[in-house]
């Protein structure tokens, strides 16, 4: 089993490891660090395939790394569908892959994927007889459900902690400090949620620049003035409407019900993986996902990685990743300009322009992707790599808005955006909405409209000369 | 869309689309149906997919039993398989007055051909695995009673009923209905207007406004029912269980996910289908009361749907005065979806064939004017 | 088999959308419920802009054709336990 590879740690990383732990996994005694996410130091381990697909039983691995997708459901300590990406190893921990027959690395169920042809119509399925009809039930009964029910000892039912705020801020990336600290600068009490370990959003990144020291900027102000109170790794999990909003959170030890009278909203986005052949296959990867796993938590999945972007933020990633010696089979790209590509060009990465990816080929996990000239369906040029780095548009996060009744808007372009006004508020007036979800596209765009937000949040909640002129400066500025 | 046809049926949920697709199978296909949003939009789109043959009156036990049977071969019959899974429904009665209404029903259902039995706690502890039976007094339980996928069967019956030349028209609301003294004349939506003589009003918690546009008062009100879903894990609850206490109801689906609801008292009469912090809290705290292993399974998701109440529980069916074509097919509250497949076959061969049935008699609107209702007592969630 | 996955969940591939959108499913609701994407674990986060867009290009680019299917709680799959206790508050509120 070919092993991730595990770097030095770069100085000023937010995501230090700890002591070394071991935990089991199906039978085999593994190495992880305390705060390491498990699906990292299993991917550290070489271990690829993390589960099997429901319908085809195609091989499943971590994609996103920060808890949104499926990829990396494990069942562990007894319980079923545990993201392995968000829990961090414990020692002791007993880990095991819940689908696949006879286990998720050799399933041979994969052969509902080689058979069936282009599409399996699970609608039109064993219709012809009802006497197969109702066997045929029985049988797919069997098959079905992501893992086995708990068999670890029945929860406590765990305490609620509620409460009231002025406000409610949730996602602590740019846009959402941004708007906690302002909030809180102009006399209100907020409470900030942030899903993961760490607040930053995409200030985490390694290719965002400087992004790590003003998170530190960010810790010091926000600590420095009262009334935030901020809890990490607590995901907002429901907005309720109603006469005052109810935001409701939890983290493993507690849920908070909090009424809240206003709602800033920062989720940020979902990062996506483009539409192409094969585009499901271990050991294809978001620019941000790679970016957490090499630059924060120091560990190499698989190399050569080809990285395939039109972005600056891909293309730095690029660079960041040849700076830390990842050996990279080079940069899919239709930029022909910009510092970050001249950048990359003066650190001799191989840059193939004009092309893009149509295929990817693998068994279990990435073998080779292939390449088409922009203009055509044929693949001209395959690369052999064992990662890949591929971007697409982000998703906006506007879930939690949209439950409370804010109105939502599509394009083409930037997927469901948040509707705000040009002081960041939703059409319910109660809520506002600031960053990448609100089409923002930079965090230096997100910042800014988080402090616009706030501000009108603010003065939403208590008229004030003051605000209203820093508002007013903001708007003209 | 066409602007003529023998029947219009407005709603394209399952009770709508159960009889053109009947009708189309007898050979009438000259039938519209007028369907407000997308196939799925209301309450066949949002239940729970529970269908059980345990009912307290006579006419909705031989519904039920009838409509068991057809379920049997309906993936056969529509080409979508609605993956009915028999696995038995499990009432528990938590007082001695329960008790003894289910033991009187149990009675009722058996005289009437139904094999549910009165069975100890203990009995129903090794139904399922983990049940937690303290204050549970009696259960009644009944094997053949099950749990399907709603949406196969409404996309299924419309696809049949849409190749035997039904038109079925989606997005498409009805605004007024023209009335020439006795006779229905017209059907107007957004998008047209059908001339006709015969209207089926199948439009579920919008029955009511339906009927007004004709000059009909119902007794029916809409209340919102919510339910929830859990992540998908593997078989390990054979039956539906139903707390009659509470009225909450859960099974494992198919997909393996534990889906259900739980009735509440303080509802008030609205059209409203938003989520609501309260259901979550006390469906959560009822369903790990009764299993404690359900304790760490996930919820997914919550969201709601109605019911179309009337004031005894049972359904309006047939004419109603002083209208010569204008029929009624709503008021099932929880229960249109399991009934469906009966009603459309029976609604189907009077409307074409004029064969009489029961309950169009016993559920006629006149029931409530004259005092003659039975009311359903086992209307959950 | 070579699959462009728009679900990973539910594995819905483009294929499919192609399909029921042959078959008259032509709105992002109808959409989801006969391919079943966003029904799956991740609800959707993964899946439902690249539906979205795969609607809106066939149906010429127009973007207004892809509303949002309606959100609905819980943003992440949270054990049953979590709100059990919520009930005694809400009995404690309602006196």
């Amino acid at each position: 089993m070919a092993q991730g590879r595990r770097i030095k740690s770069p100085e000023g990383n937010p995501f230090e490891r700890g002591k070394q732990v071991r935990f089991q996994f199906e039978g085999r005694s593994l190495q992880g660090y305390d705060h390491e996410p498990l699906a990292v130091a299993l991917m550290a381990a070489g271990v690829r395939v993390f589960g099997r697909s429901l319908k085809y039983h195609r091989p499943r691995g971590p994609v996103c790394l920060h808890g949104h997708c499926s990829g990396c459901l494990m069942r562990v300590n007894g319980v079923a569908n545990i993201r392995t990406c968000e829990t961090p190893c414990r020692s002791g921990m007993v880990v095991e892959r819940q689908t696949g027959w006879p286990s998720a690395g050799l399933d041979f169920f994969r052969a509902v994927d080689l058979l069936s042809g282009e599409r399996l119509d699970h609608h039109g399925m064993f219709t012809a007889s009802s006497v197969l009809n109702r066997i045929a039930g029985y049988v797919v009964r069997k098959l079905s459900g992501l893992g086995a029910p708990p068999t670890a000892d029945p929860q406590t039912p765990v305490p609620i902690s509620r409460f009231s705020s002025d406000a409610v801020v949730i996602g602590a990336g740019a846009a959402g400090l941004s708007a906690a600290k302002t909030l809180s600068g102009c006399g209100h009490n907020v409470v900030l949620l942030e899903a993961e370990e760490h607040r930053g959003g995409r200030l985490l990144d390694g290719a965002t620049q400087n992004g790590w020291e003003r998170i530190r900027d960010f810790k010091e102000e926000i600590e420095s003035v009262a009334g935030i109170e901020i809890h990490v790794k607590t995901p907002a999990l429901a907005v309720y409407p109603g006469d005052t909003l109810q935001v409701v959170a939890g983290n493993e030890g507690k849920t908070f019900w909090i009424s809240a009278r206003r709602l800033i909203v920062c989720t940020g986005t979902y990062e996506q993986i483009p539409l192409f052949e094969n585009n499901d296959l271990p050991g294809i990867f978001g620019p941000r996902a790679m970016d957490r796993l090499v630059c924060g938590y120091s560990v190499v999945p698989a190399e050569p990685v080809l990285v395939v972007g039109e972005r600056d933020a891909t293309l730095r990633l690029a660079g960041r990743l040849r700076e830390l010696n990842v050996t990279l089979a080079g940069v899919v790209t239709t930029r022909t300009e910009g510092d970050a590509l001249t950048s990359l060009k003066r650190k001799n990465v191989e840059i193939f322009q004009d092309r893009r990816i149509v295929r990817a080929l693998g068994g279990k996990w990435l073998d080779r992707v292939e390449l088409a000239h922009r203009s055509s369906e044929q693949s001209d040029l395959v690369l052999d790599c064992r990662a890949c780095v591929v971007e697409a548009p982000p998703a906006p996060a506007y879930e939690l808005a949209h439950h409370a009744g804010c109105r939502v808007s599509f394009s083409s372009q930037s997927g469901y955006l948040v509707q705000v006004n040009d002081e960041g508020q939703t059409t319910h007036g109660q809520i506002f909405a600031a960053g990448h979800i609100a089409g923002s596209d930079s965090v230096d765009a997100a910042a800014q409209s988080g402090e616009r937000a706030g501000l009108a949040c603010a003065l939403s909640l208590k008229d004030d000369a003051q605000v209203r002129r820093r508002l007013e400066s903001m708007q003209k500025g | 869309m066409r602007d003529r046809a023998e029947l219009v049926i407005i709603g394209g949920g399952i009770v709508g689309l159960s009889l053109a697709y009947q009708l189309a199978r007898m050979g009438m296909t000259d039938v519209v149906v007028l369907e407000q949003g997308y196939l799925c939009f209301g309450a066949s789109g949002r239940n729970g997919g529970g269908v059980r043959q345990q009912w307290s009156t006579e006419e909705n036990i031989l519904l039920a039993k009838q409509s068991v049977r057809m379920f049997r071969q309906l993936s056969r019959e529509i080409g979508h398989n609605i993956w009915f899974r028999q696995g038995g429904y499990l009432f528990l009665a938590r007082n001695a007055e329960t008790a003894a209404a289910l033991e009187k029903t149990v009675k009722l259902q058996n005289r009437m051909g139904v094999g549910t039995r009165i069975i100890s706690p203990a009995a129903a502890a090794r139904l399922v695995a983990g049940l937690h039976t303290e204050g549970i007094e009696a259960c009644s339980y009944n094997s053949s009673d099950g749990v399907l996928f709603p949406w196969p069967a409404v996309w299924g019956m419309a696809s049949v009923a849409r190749q035997l030349g039904v038109q079925i028209n989606t997005h498409t609301r009805v605004t007024g209905i023209d009335v020439k003294g006795r006779e229905v004349v017209k059907v107007v939506t957004d998008r047209g207007a059908v001339a006709t003589r015969r209207v089926v009003n199948a439009a579920g918690a919008w029955s009511w406004q339906i009927a007004r546009m004709a000059g009909v008062e119902l007794p029916n009100k809409p209340y919102r029912h919510e339910i929830l879903v859990t992540e998908p894990l593997k078989p390990f609850l054979e039956p539906m269980l139903s707390d009659l206490s509470n009225g909450m109801y859960f099974s494992q689906t198919m997909r393996g996910e534990i889906l259900g609801g739980i009735s509440d008292p303080d509802e008030p009469s609205s059209m409203e289908t938003g989520s609501s912090f309260r259901f979550l809290a006390r469906m959560c705290s009822s369903m790990i009361r009764l299993l404690p292993r359900l304790s760490r399974v996930k919820i997914l998701r919550q969201w709601a749907g109605y019911y179309d109440e009337t004031p005894d529980g049972q359904p309006i069916l047939g004419r109603v005065e002083p209208l010569d074509g204008f029929i009624q097919l709503n008021g099932f509250g929880g229960h249109g979806f399991m009934l469906a497949p009966a009603i459309g076959k029976i609604a189907a061969e009077w409307i074409l064939r004029k064969v009489d049935h029961r309950i169009f008699h016993t559920y006629a609107l006149s029931r409530f004017k004259h005092g003659e209702t039975r009311k359903e007592n086992f209307v959950i969630g | 088999m070579g699959r462009t996955i728009v679900c990973r969940c539910e594995d819905v591939t483009v294929e499919d959308l192609n399909q029921a959108f042959s078959e008259g499913y032509r709105d992002l609701e109808s959409l989801k419920r006969y391919t079943g994407f966003s029904t799956g674990f991740c609800q959707g986060k993964c899946c439902t802009a690249h539906a979205a867009r795969f609607l809106s290009a066939l149906k010429g680019g127009d973007d207004t054709v892809a509303d949002p299917i309606r959100t609905r709680p819980l943003l992440h799959p949270t054990p049953a336990s979590h709100f059990a206790r919520a009930v005694e508050l809400l009995d404690e509120e309602s006196k």
